[in-house]
């Protein structure tokens, strides 16, 4: 209302959308510098002074990712990890969750606290022990060498997340399923889930980002290129004279792509999530 | 009699949800419980590694002694504080700013939203080696800008104190869009009679933010600053590839220390003395949080 005076450009430039354009080239520049990388000929992505604009697109990076470095296994390797463990996170999840906060179960505060504990320790503290583990049972270098850690360690987050969610929805509908005879789980399935739906996605989007970045784990358990996810595959690219940054960055478009369009598709759940007393980065 | 139908109806209740979470429990219990006992207990043993495994030989206090005498650790643990210290500071001090500003935003807020949440789901992997070109001594972009501006060509990731600084400049553009997300979210929900209140009352701008805002926000930020500490506390992904620990151990951190005593140097004991006792400097840096936390809460309530 203040401004309502001026006109034209002037009321555009004030000090909140300066801000803000600063704000926007932040987070957007190191982004452009990425993307504009991954579509630079290899020459382009290594020449000094750099090229601030392309001087020639180019999709030759791309082919080297998926041609001389197996960047489509890494994928494929990432997808089936990461839909897996977050399935299993969601069916047992939507369960112990369901438990935690609708049931009047002795020790909850206990287990809640214990699952915030897991949820925060840190990974290089039990990645030895389970390595060892691992490999007595044969399982290093295999799909759910990742899988059932992931499930284990990112679960407590996923089931603090459905709680208080949960908690959330009236008790009314619940009981007149279960005045009307239904079993347990069947309540869960016909009353409870379909009003859950956004919880679901919430905690479906925490897990699977959370499967898809993590690193340590995917470094120490699966040292055959055959099962490196995509985090090891972009990591290790570098471990050669020249770090092929087009590469990488090819790479890293095809990886950063589906997650960030997953998360803007869901950024309601995302942010929701993120602020629903359920706040980790 | 109804109260003791009520009862027992209770203690179905109470099974019921033992039974539901049983699955969950016991695979986070199964996967969790051994690998952290086993950590611990090698900690405090004669580790040796043998062709099958590991063989615990006695129990000795030579891995925490080894551990507290060796200037690795000391600087690790040193290093790592600073970087938690630092980083998140100034990754809340920012957020809340760059929260401020989206929030006096009209059309372009959703959008401002949804680019803060791509570095945020970005692999930490692909954010070092991003920074790791921009920072690149040849054909970094970050030089050619110091060197057009006149300012020389600084050597980022060989020197000890930019290697630091270009750590935590990595790490501030990934994590403090979190922060912002947060922190609007918590700033949508003051009511807007406050700041009418306040307003009537002839207070300015800065009054209004710490008298207002800034109370309101203290549980969301708080909760932050609690994740994003435990998290930098583990610090791993990012230095391991931007700068693996260098130059030197400069930025070598207490996860990175204790990956590179276990997994390439093969000191098992140490190394895992050096991993439990970065967990158990988290997890009671999270009970004393939860504990004052609570305890403000509660007064607040009161």
């Amino acid at each position: 209302m203040r401004h309502s005076s001026r006109r034209g450009w002037r009321r555009a430039v004030n000090g909140v959308n300066v801000a803000a354009l600063l704000v926007f080239l932040f987070i957007a520049l190191p982004l452009y510098w990425m993307i504009s990388a991954a579509f630079k000929t290899p020459e382009g992505v290594g020449a000094s002074p750099p090229q601030y604009f392309p001087h020639h697109l180019s999709t030759k990076n791309f082919s080297i990712a998926f041609s001389q470095f197996t960047f489509g296994q890494y994928i494929v390797n990432s997808v089936i990890v990461a839909v897996s463990a977050t399935v299993l996170i969601l069916v047992f999840g939507t369960l112990a969750g369901y438990a935690l906060g609708r049931t009047p179960m002795r020790g909850r505060l206990a287990v809640l606290m214990s699952l915030l504990m897991i949820s925060v320790f840190p990974e290089i503290a039990v990645v030895v022990p389970l390595y060892a583990l691992l490999r007595d049972i044969g399982w290093l270098n295999s799909y759910q060498a990742l899988i059932i850690p992931y499930t284990a360690f990112f679960m407590p987050f996923a089931i603090w997340i459905l709680r208080n969610y949960f908690l959330g929805i009236p008790r009314e509908m619940e009981e007149s399923a279960r005045i009307d005879g239904a079993s347990p789980l069947r309540t869960i399935w016909s009353v409870i889930l379909p009003q859950a739906w956004p919880g679901l996605f919430t905690a479906g989007i925490f897990t699977f980002t959370a499967c898809w970045t993590e690193f340590l784990m995917a470094l120490s358990f699966n040292i055959v290129n055959g099962y490196r996810t995509i985090p090891v595959g972009v990591a290790l690219f570098g471990a050669q004279f020249v770090v092929p940054y087009g590469t990488i960055f090819a790479a890293s478009v095809v990886a950063v792509v589906p997650i960030a369009v997953l998360v803007l598709i869901f950024r309601r759940s995302v942010v929701s999530g993120l602020t629903a007393g359920s706040v980790k980065g | 009699m109804a109260s003791s139908s009520h009862d027992a109806f209770r203690r179905r209740q109470a099974r019921l949800g033992w039974a539901l979470s049983a699955p969950a429990l016991t695979v986070i219990a199964a996967v969790t419980i051994f690998p952290i006992c086993y950590a611990i207990a090698m900690s405090v043993s004669n580790v040796s590694a043998t062709g099958s495994g590991f063989s615990l030989n006695g129990l000795t206090g030579n891995n925490y002694s080894i551990m507290f005498n060796a200037p690795q650790w000391r600087y690790a643990l040193f290093f790592t504080v600073l970087y938690t210290v630092v980083t998140v500071a100034i990754e809340v001090a920012l957020g809340t700013a760059i929260a401020l500003v989206l929030e006096r935003l009209t059309w372009a807020r959703g959008w401002m939203m949804a680019l803060m949440l791509i570095p945020w789901s970005m692999i930490t992997v692909i954010n070092a080696q991003l920074w790791g070109y921009i920072y690149n001594p040849t054909y970094g972009v970050l030089d050619d800008i110091f060197s057009r501006l006149g300012l020389g060509a600084p050597v980022i990731l060989g020197t000890k104190v930019p290697a630091i600084m270009a750590l935590m400049g990595a790490d501030v553009w990934k994590t403090t869009p979190f922060v912002v997300i947060i922190v609007l979210a918590g700033l949508v929900m003051i009511p807007r009679d406050y700041y009418e209140a306040a307003a009537v009352d002839g207070a300015g701008g800065w009054t209004i933010f710490w008298k207002i805002t800034f109370p309101q926000l203290r549980p969301t930020i708080a909760l932050a600053v609690l994740f994003r500490v435990l998290q930098a506390f583990g610090l791993f992904d990012l230095p391991f590839v931007l700068t693996n620990g260098g130059p030197g151990d400069s930025t070598q951190s207490l996860a990175i220390l204790a990956y590179n005593a276990m997994f390439r140097d093969l000191d098992f004991g140490p190394g895992a003395a050096v991993a439990t006792s970065t967990a158990l400097l988290v997890v009671i840096g999270c009970l004393v949080f939860l504990k004052v936390f609570r305890a403000q809460a509660g007064t607040e309530e009161s």
